[in-house]
């Protein structure tokens, strides 16, 4: 083989050479693009090798199928795809030298375009969904960020390019990868699945070569023939190739655009003009090296429901095969991309309007149930925390915080539109309640200053306004781009709740709501809230995470009462004030139910702010903060306390020493103060800080 | 002739960083008429770990981790060089460009040496046709390929603006080419995308240039600083030689050369990710002394 064949391609990467991967093992994870010709053989017609997607979606589509149809997926005999996942992940598991490895899976993040895949195959397989950002490298190892210091990353399953895996040695201008990755592989000090650079095999060009590379390095046949590639950098290839162009694609060799043609990687010699393929012939003489020519393939078709009737549509088949402690193990299914037009040449099997199917494989005989459960004996039962990635756990904390503040933003729509139905701000006492509500929601920008002359058109814009970031659309937003980079973490429920709520409120609006619809439509949101926070409760693991995304809740929670009793709950407030107040912090029932009286400042203040019974008061706040801060991981057993403990310690005795008596404004800011600080000190302690990302210690000592 | 070389890299950040990996590529090599004599790397704040290796290309490369939190980065490094070149062959000595260009990419070596890996495109140097159409005209058929690359060489002398201010690292290679002007890392990749383009291997090569030119002569652009020229690969028998378009020369014995890749990305002198720190600040010193 010409060396070019190699260094042309993009994915030749020089600082790799001489690097090998701990077990000599390159490929772990391999998938090929198959198409069935009219005659009904099958071809190979492009390899993946540097990291394929289609596998998480194969999956998919296949829970969904088997959901619809089960009793025909039962009786069909259809092959399980659990076990083909289950030895992939035993494969990686097995490349790391310590029996219970930590395996990541490496994103480009949220904005690629195959992140659902990512998160869920994470999901579904338990591995460590990570960002470049959550990793880093420190002498010759890859760790992992969390908030208990850096932790061992063993085996690294990339979905990124090799180019950008490290900027320090490959594409500096990389944002994806990790400074230092590549000096980790040649001190054998991480796996990395597939190894860098092995999209090298991609390239068509290579093709050309396989049915000679098999014969060589195998002694036969390929199994499955790619289809007839010729690699223009041969002078005889290229004679040949020119000679017989109308009756060939011709193709970039490295996925580059064709010399002589602007911005065209691909073309059917037959539908060009003479003009341009006497140009394109030209620049084959000078850089042949760049082109392969293809024969043309047809593909057959698959009936596709289209328009009330069946239609003949082409497809094409990703298969996947994954190396495993067996040996490689093909994956009983596939991810079949149908096209949307009825043009079967597969160089047009690119581009828009294609649908995706489920695969599948027969058996003769019933197929065993097999799930991904290991065995009794291959498990170690354990009752841990888990580590939590200093990433993950700041956008646990915000999709808290911006919850409940989306919660607080809709109690006050709820009050101001309870107020404007029951009063028509008749009485004076109202009056000051409902000019307070606004003020309050225009200070929290969920409603711009000029609408002020109109509660409900103020009201309204709280509600649905994209141009205002406090407004409860804008928080749900926040909400939900929070939570969209932690989807593997969160229930499918919870991310189905966060979506609905976010679709009731996206709603175009033109000119105020009425009362009655601007409140209904605040509650329902808060029920769907109160939904997502029952899931919150009920559901979701006491680990680190719940611990963190509670935390974002309860300090946010703490400093919107604080404000609401520094507004409602004032020296000579009026009793429709108070009255408003406990609707704010839902504790109108509990009041009624404890004083027989009519509502009084020093009773209200003390359930609304030091009442630790009470789950909206600021002081159940500061004890869950408590909790959860003496229970997340320490850094060092120096028997020290870390910064965020520190502070609600001393919080929890203000408050808890705190009595109503002689609460004023000034003390109630200071706790607001206080709560405010604890989360810079939560964000600086466990979230990523760039480079004051600190390190787990362990100091011995005699005990 | 031999040369005291003192090249000074300062870095200014806006915060405190606690923690840098850097790869430096600031120590020369041998090479054919290059002896490095002696050669000192300081770096402040003293690095945690550093390592040296060769990379792909032969250059040498030193790892750093800095683990002391600084706001100030200095390398210093100080070389003595001797050169004694041999003058590059005639002109009518080097084969045709069309054979070297079939030799080229029939190699069927991956060695640090070989043309394969001069060919492609590179990050800094894409598939740039106008500057192909612009190489073309120096190369009639069946000229030396050393007849043609120099012609290419007086043409961009000719036709490009040498400007200190016009451009800086991320410059575009179409932006340089189409206004004609930059400093020498553009001039020499305009060579590289036109040579590459008409299917010829040719490499990016940087160094230094000496400063105080002899009695009489006029002062070359680009002392003071980092210099940057080309190499085109003139088949087995002559293999890289070497020319300086900003200058429009031959290499001899006034260049030293530090590093060599297929554009500038594979060879900066200083990469690193600097993390966290919001603005940095650099500044560069060259200093390059003839002894006698």
């Amino acid at each position: 083989m010409p060396a070019t064949v190699v260094t042309g391609s993009p994915e030749f990467l020089h600082p790799l050479k001489g690097v090998r991967p701990p077990g000599g093992k390159f490929l772990h994870i391999y998938a090929a693009d198959i198409g069935r010709g009219p005659d009904g053989r099958w071809w190979v017609l492009g390899d993946r090798t540097q990291a394929p997607s289609g596998a998480g979606y194969a999956l998919a589509n296949r829970l969904v199928l088997s959901r619809a149809f089960p009793a025909l997926y039962r009786d069909m005999n259809v092959e399980r795809l659990a076990p083909f996942f289950e030895a992939f992940r035993l494969g990686l598991a097995a490349m790391a030298d310590n029996s219970n490895p930590r395996i990541c899976l490496l994103t480009p993040g949220p904005f690629n375009e195959t992140y659902f895949e990512q998160a869920y195959l994470a999901r579904y397989l338990g591995l460590l969904l990570v960002e470049g950002g959550d990793l880093t490298m420190r002498d010759g190892k890859v760790h992992v960020r969390t908030i208990g210091g850096l932790q061992p990353a063993d085996v690294i399953w990339r979905r990124i390019d090799s180019d950008f895996a490290d900027p320090l040695e490959l594409n500096s201008r990389s944002r994806l990868g990790v400074p230092g990755l590549v000096d980790a592989l040649r001190e054998g000090g991480v796996v990395i699945a597939n190894a860098l650079g092995s999209g090298v095999l991609e390239a068509p060009a290579m093709m050309s070569f396989m049915p000679k590379l098999c014969r060589t390095l195998l002694g036969e046949d390929l199994r499955l023939p790619n289809i007839a590639t010729w690699w223009c950098g041969q002078k005889a290839a290229r004679d040949l190739v020119i000679a017989k162009m109308d009756e060939l694609a011709i193709n970039g060799a490295f996925g580059n655009p064709l010399p002589g043609l602007t911005s065209t990687s691909s073309l059917i010699g037959s539908s060009v003009t003479e003009t341009e393929k006497s140009r394109l012939a030209a620049a084959m003489a000078e850089r042949g090296a760049d082109c392969v020519a293809q024969e043309v393939v047809n593909l057959s078709t698959t009936p596709v429901w289209h328009e009330g009737r069946l239609e003949p549509r082409p497809f094409v088949l990703r298969v996947h095969a994954a190396h495993t402690p067996h040996g490689w193990k093909i994956m009983p299914g596939g991810f079949c991309r149908i096209s949307g037009r009825a043009d079967a040449r597969a160089v047009s099997m690119v581009g828009e309007g294609v649908q995706s199917a489920d695969v599948w494989v027969l058996a003769e005989k019933p197929v065993q149930m097999v799930s991904l459960l290991p065995t009794d004996e291959t498990v170690r039962i354990r009752r841990i925390m888990g580590i939590l990635p200093s990433r993950a756990a700041d956008n646990l904390f915000w999709l808290g915080r911006y919850l409940e503040r989306s919660e607080a933003t809709l109690r006050l729509i709820r009050a101001l539109s309870g107020r404007m139905i029951e009063s028509g701000i008749s009485s004076t006492d109202s009056a000051s309640a409902v000019t307070k509500l606004t003020s309050l929601l225009i200070a929290w920008h969920a409603a711009p200053q000029l609408k002020t002359t109109h509660a409900m058109a103020l009201v309204t814009s709280a509600l649905h306004s994209d141009e205002d970031y406090g407004s409860a659309l804008s928080l749900v937003r926040d909400a939900r781009r929070a939570a969209s980079v932690i989807r593997e973490r969160l229930s499918t429920d919870t991310w189905r709740l966060i979506g609905d709520i976010n679709r009731d409120l996206s709603i175009d609006f033109h000119g105020p709501l009425a009362e009655a619809e601007a409140y209904e439509r605040a509650d329902a949101a808060l029920r769907t809230i109160a939904a997502i926070s029952g899931f919150s409760q009920e559901n979701m693991n006491r680990g680190a995470g719940w611990r963190m995304f509670d935390s974002g809740r309860r300090i946010e929670r703490g400093i919107n009462t604080c404000r609401f009793a520094r507004h409602f709950a004032i020296g000579d407030a009026p009793a429709d004030d108070l009255d408003v107040l406990l609707d704010l912090v839902d504790s109108q029932i509990t009041y009624r139910s404890r004083y027989l009286m009519g509502v009084a400042l020093n009773p209200v203040r003390d359930m609304v702010v030091l009442d630790s019974f009470n789950p909206r008061s600021v002081a159940f706040q500061a004890e869950r903060l408590n909790e959860h801060l003496a229970t997340l991981p320490l850094l060092s057993d120096d028997g020290m306390l870390e910064e965020p403990r520190r502070r609600i310690l001393q919080l929890s005795a203000e408050i808890s020493t705190a009595t109503a008596q002689r609460l004023d404004n000034e003390k109630i800011l200071g706790f607001e103060q206080g709560l405010l600080a604890l989360a810079d000190a939560i964000a600086a302690r466990y979230f990523l800080q760039g480079p004051h990302v600190a390190r787990a210690e362990t100091s011995s000592g005699l005990a | 002739m031999i040369y005291d070389i003192r090249h000074l890299t300062l870095y200014e950040y806006g915060s405190s960083v606690t923690f840098s990996h850097c790869a430096l590529r600031l120590l020369p090599i041998d090479g054919p008429g290059q002896t490095v004599l002696s050669s000192q790397l300081k770096i402040t704040p003293e690095p945690a770990l550093k390592v040296e290796r060769l990379c792909f290309f032969g250059n040498r490369m030193t790892f750093l981790t800095i683990e002391t939190a600084h706001r100030k980065l200095t390398v210093e490094v100080n070389t003595t060089v001797e050169i004694n070149r041999t003058p590059p062959p005639e002109d009518d000595e080097t084969p045709a460009f069309e054979s070297v260009r079939e030799e080229a990419f029939a190699s069927r070596s991956l060695g640090r040496e070989s043309p394969a890996h001069f060919l492609f495109p590179s990050r800094l140097v894409p598939r740039f046709e106008p500057a192909a159409d612009y190489t073309r005209e120096c190369f009639p058929a069946g000229c030396p390929i050393l007849t043609g690359a120099k012609a290419l060489m007086r043409r961009i002398k000719k036709d490009f603006k040498y400007d200190t201010k016009a451009t800086v690292v991320s410059t575009p290679l179409s932006e340089a080419f189409e206004k004609r002007h930059g400093v020498c890392q553009d001039f020499a990749h305009v060579m590289i995308a036109g040579l590459r383009g008409i299917g010829l291997p040719v490499a990016y090569v940087s160094g230094y240039i000496r400063t105080i030119p002899p009695p009489g002569k006029e002062r070359l652009q680009g002392a003071d600083a980092m210099h940057a020229w080309i190499a085109v690969w003139c088949g087995g028998a002559q293999g890289w030689i070497g020319l300086d378009p900003t200058n429009a020369i031959m290499i001899g014995n006034d260049h030293i050369l530090l590093a060599k890749g297929r554009d500038y990305a594979d060879i900066s002198p200083v990469a690193g990710i600097i993390l966290g720190s919001r603005e940095q600040d650099v500044d560069v010193e060259v200093d390059v002394l003839p002894r006698g």
